[in-house]
């Protein structure tokens, strides 16, 4: 859980923060200001995760990746300079990264999340990982669980992208708009003003861990009255996850045609695994998961930025507990998994 | 240059993109993002246009800016900054306004797709004319706080950005902000007001001092009053505010006891204004309240403590004789223009509005709540503006792969609707209002005033601001007769005399065109002896309902419109709202075959009306 740290904010602070105070509150800010986040991954997504992060204004953040830039990195991680192709992509980020906002601190971590031990992950206060595997996953999940610390992940493959949430125990509070009479005086005859009042009411949300998310059983009549409607988004994320787990890569857009008949495969195996209703998972939907597109990038990012915001500050109800982006439809939902 | 790794795309999308030229209008926040998607997505041709330049307040969002940006231009920092993500694309920055010769159709005719990331209405109406003239396709978009909006709008496909009537600027009843204030706004715009009258451009519009005109308080006995000193106009007999300001040298406490003291206790002399409202008390300035107050422990930002009225009069003194520094510092005859960003203005407005407050029993507020209503603050986030760039650089390659049909608007709400959806696409295209007076094919509107009355510089600035028109010319159909022409001084020598001394009478036609926008307009006259001003009639004038409160507060504005008149009335644009979006509504409770309802709502300066 984030303090609320009570040190009144700087001038430069309050001028450079000064629209989204507007927005969320001085006490929102003070709450950023005081959290740590850690961001595993930096491809473009972690790249969109760490700018809206950074911009957000938190006390710090550490970009974890153990992964050489390539080439393809490029096309959507914009913290990396092009030069630096070659190099780890957590050091090679940090320069724009301390760019794009001075007041906070900037750490990296060159590891293997394999190699970090539990304690690790839970000295921050937000872990967002991205570009793992289920079981990497998995257990970064339950390390934050069990300390009580948030865990986010999401990925984006191609133009399709999902986030997961576990805030585990949540307390927030949401402003709520009332409409009140108003009366100016005893013998007011003017019409009635109508004003609107907004109170702050106080909330909590109880997560479960991705496996529950993950291994949510489809046979169950409540689950299966969701396949009605019709948006196969969770099923694309399943197949990703497990050609990543068979093949330790994500699809491979030099391998496009043959990536696809595999990711095709996939779709039939899981299909007929969950009883899937037959063409539920459309083709289509597997033919646009190559690389990583800028522009889902951006729109992933940015809801699992303002998420880690939400996350954070303590304000506005968060997305419980998954978000997937659809770019066939260009729908974007939150659904809960696993409860 | 290509997309940059073949595979990410099929084929055919990766040659459109590497053939195509698009451009982005507006490098702030929006604008930003969009163009880091488009150089990292491998777009080779890409042109910026933005007038703006950099500010602190923009740094967290605009994240092509870093602090020693400051002060620069928003086009070339953000095109330099851009080519450091992918050095091989071409980029062409105009630190520029949009609405210039410079960008006519045949400029606009060279692009495959032009991004609007516009943070107002004036510039988003004319890109939208010059695409419809280009036929080009446009991609529109907006944000407000956590809710955003994406949009195509493309010449016979769908509805143009302004096929539905806006909702109109909020604003308020003169005698309300001169006499009879009840709300915080009523001191502020009272309050920026003062500011023009006192070191602005001068506007009678803008009267400050007790409008003795005010029906309410007509045959009262404050009448005495207004036989003793007022004239017909309205205003009590005296000079202009501004020349007895400088008569006294603007001596804080002579203008404070006119506007706090004397001008309340001539207010109170009306007597049928207070016979059911609470009276105002007229303040002496050597004794306000909060004088001998100690300090009070503050939490929170120093501009979130409330001022006391003591301190008020005190930030009254020190920001009049800042203002009349800088004042007389310009040439004879320039003005200070109203900036929520300088210090001395915006304690000046803080200041009056509290002190005004105060008089009127009306909350005080903090200078931090006051720049946000006197300035118009939509607040805008990083999150929300990438997330609205991604949706619409994804729209702009369904576009290039020859799937337009398929890109309806899509809406970010603030928070999921009752399906669970955050992003939420419409499920079809919105088809284009036959009445438009736009992109109809014959674009044709009724502009009802008083022919007696209206002058033909009142005309021209109805095609200005009504109907957004940069050079109108008008010639009466049938005749060819011109009546006003956007050459200078061809019909200026008119400018006085009343449409019916130049010969135009009810019903007549007048055929308006603007080069520039290659936009041509029939606009048929109609008599209205009432109408004070002139406001227009379109075929499809159904009042706009007000807008969802819930949407208000999600939006975090306090303007919206108010379910007023629906009709663009004779509203004078001034500063734009400075967020970087004005459109966000979205009704998608039942799915329903109707075509979706939608709404734009605006939170712009206010406009008083004479009443």
């Amino acid at each position: 859980m984030v303090e609320n740290n009570e040190m009144e904010l700087s001038e430069a602070e309050a001028e450079q923060y000064d629209r989204q105070i507007r927005l969320w509150g001085l006490e929102s800010q003070k709450r950023l200001r005081a959290a740590k986040v850690l961001i595993i991954g930096m491809n473009g997504l972690g790249a969109e995760i760490a700018k809206n992060v950074i911009l957000s204004g938190v006390k710090s953040v550490c970009l974890l990746d153990n992964e050489k830039l390539k080439e393809i990195d490029l096309y959507s991680q914009f913290l990396s300079p092009p030069d630096k192709i070659g190099e780890n992509r957590a050091e090679a980020s940090v320069q724009r990264a301390k760019a794009l906002n001075p007041m906070v601190e900037i750490t990296t971590e060159t590891k293997s999340v394999d190699n970090l031990t539990d304690s690790y992950f839970t000295q921050f206060d937000v872990v967002c990982a991205t570009g793992l595997k289920q079981e990497q996953l998995e257990r970064i999940n339950n390390a934050c669980r069990d300390s009580n610390k948030k865990f986010l992940c999401g990925d984006v493959w191609g133009m399709y992208g999902y986030m997961f949430a576990d805030l585990v125990d949540h307390e927030y509070s949401e402003e709520i708009v009332q409409h009140k009479a108003l009366k100016r005086g005893p013998d007011d005859t003017e019409k009635t003003a109508r004003e609107t009042v907004s109170i702050t009411v106080k909330r909590r949300a109880i997560y479960v861990p991705l496996q529950n998310a993950l291994s949510v059983d489809w046979m169950n009549p409540e689950m299966r009255s969701r396949l009605r409607r019709g948006d196969p988004s969770y099923f694309v994320m399943k197949i990703l996850l497990r050609f990543k787990d068979e093949y330790n890569r994500n699809p491979d857009p030099s391998k496009r045609k043959e990536d696809t008949a595999i990711l095709l495969r996939m779709r039939d195996e899981i299909v007929k695994e969950l009883s899937l209703p037959a063409n539920f998972i459309v083709d289509a939907l597997l033919q646009d998961v190559f690389g990583t597109v800028s522009g889902a990038a951006a729109v992933i990012g940015g809801v699992i930025g303002q998420e880690v915001v939400k996350a954070v500050s303590q304000r506005e109800p968060p997305h419980n507990n998954m978000f997937f982006f659809n770019p066939l439809k260009c729908v974007g939902f939150v659904e809960l998994y696993g409860q | 240059m290509v997309a940059r790794v073949a595979g990410v795309f099929n084929e055919q999308l990766t040659e459109a993109i590497a053939n195509s030229k698009i451009l982005v209008v507006g490098a702030g926040g929006i604008g930003c993002e969009i163009l880091k998607n488009l150089v990292l997505t491998g777009f080779p041709s890409i042109e910026i246009i933005d007038l703006d330049t950099i500010d602190v307040s923009n740094l967290n969002r605009q994240f092509l800016f870093h602090k020693e940006h400051v002060g620069k231009s928003k086009a070339q920092v953000a095109k330099d900054s851009a080519l450091s993500f992918n050095p091989n694309v071409n980029i062409i920055a105009h630190h520029d306004s949009v609405i210039s010769n410079d960008y006519g159709v045949s400029y606009f005719k060279q692009f495959n797709i032009v991004m609007n990331a516009l943070d107002n209405r004036v510039a988003r109406n004319h890109v939208n004319r010059m695409c419809l003239a280009a036929n080009v396709p446009l991609i529109e978009t907006g944000t407000a706080g956590y809710a955003g909006q994406v949009e195509l709008i493309k010449k016979g496909l769908t509805q143009c950005y302004e096929c539905q009537p806006k909702a109109p600027q909020k604003s308020f009843p003169g005698c309300t902000i001169r006499n009879t204030p009840s709300e915080p706004i009523h001191c502020i715009v009272w309050a920026k007001h003062l500011f023009n009258q006192l070191f602005g451009e001068e506007d009678p519009d803008q009267d400050v001092s007790p409008d003795t005109a005010d029906p309410e308080a007509a045959g009262d006995a404050g009448a005495s009053a207004l036989s003793a000193e007022g004239n017909t106009a309205g205003n009590v007999e005296r000079k202009s505010t501004r020349s007895w300001a400088a008569d006294t040298n603007y001596d804080a406490e002579k203008l404070f006891t006119k506007l706090f003291g004397d001008d309340i206790r001539y207010l109170l002399s009306m007597e049928n204004l207070w016979k059911k409202r609470r009276p105002p008390t007229p303040l002496v300035w050597d004794n306000l309240p909060g004088k001998d107050d100690a300090p009070i422990q503050h939490s929170g930002l120093p501009d979130q403590r409330v001022w006391s009225v003591h301190e008020c009069a005190q930030v009254f003194a020190s920001s009049c004789s800042a203002l009349q520094k800088d004042l007389k510092s310009r040439p004879e005859g320039d003005h200070l223009v109203w900036d929520k960003d300088e210090r001395s203005a915006m304690d000046f407005v803080t200041a009056c509005a509290n002190i005004r407050a105060h008089i009127f029993n009306i909350p005080l507020k903090s200078r931090f709540e006051i720049k946000s209503m006197a300035g118009n603050i939509i607040p805008a986030i990083a999150t929300a503006n990438a997330i609205v760039a991604g949706l619409a650089v994804l729209r702009a390659q369904s576009i290039l792969k020859g799937e337009i049909e398929n890109c309806t608007s899509v809406y970010l709400r603030p928070k999921v609707n009752h399906r669970g959806q955050l992003f939420v696409p419409e499920r079809t295209l919105t088809a284009a209002n036959p009445k438009c007076y736009v992109c109809a094919p014959k674009p044709e509107v009724g502009l009802a005033c008083n022919l007696k009355a209206l002058t033909l510089k009142d005309l021209t600035s109805a095609f200005k601001e009504g109907l957004n028109m940069q050079a109108p010319d008008a010639t009466v159909e049938g005749k060819g007769l011109v009546v006003l022409s956007s050459e200078p001084g061809e019909t200026d020598h008119n400018n006085d005399k009343t449409l019916e001394q130049i010969g135009l009478n009810d019903g007549c036609a007048l055929l308006v065109d603007d080069f520039l926008q290659n936009y041509e307009v029939r606009v048929r006259l109609q008599q209205e002896d009432e109408e004070k001003s002139w406001r227009l009639v379109t075929d499809a004038d159904t009042p706009m309902p007000a807008p969802k409160e819930e949407e208000k507060s999600a939006n975090g504005s306090n303007g919206g419109s108010s379910g007023n008149d629906p009709k663009p009335g004779p509203s004078r644009p001034k500063e734009d709202s400075e967020s970087d979006m004005e459109i966000v509504e979205e009704d998608d409770d039942e799915p329903t075959m109707k075509p979706p309802k939608r709404r734009r709502t605006a939170m712009s300066d206010e406009v008083v009306e004479l009443c």
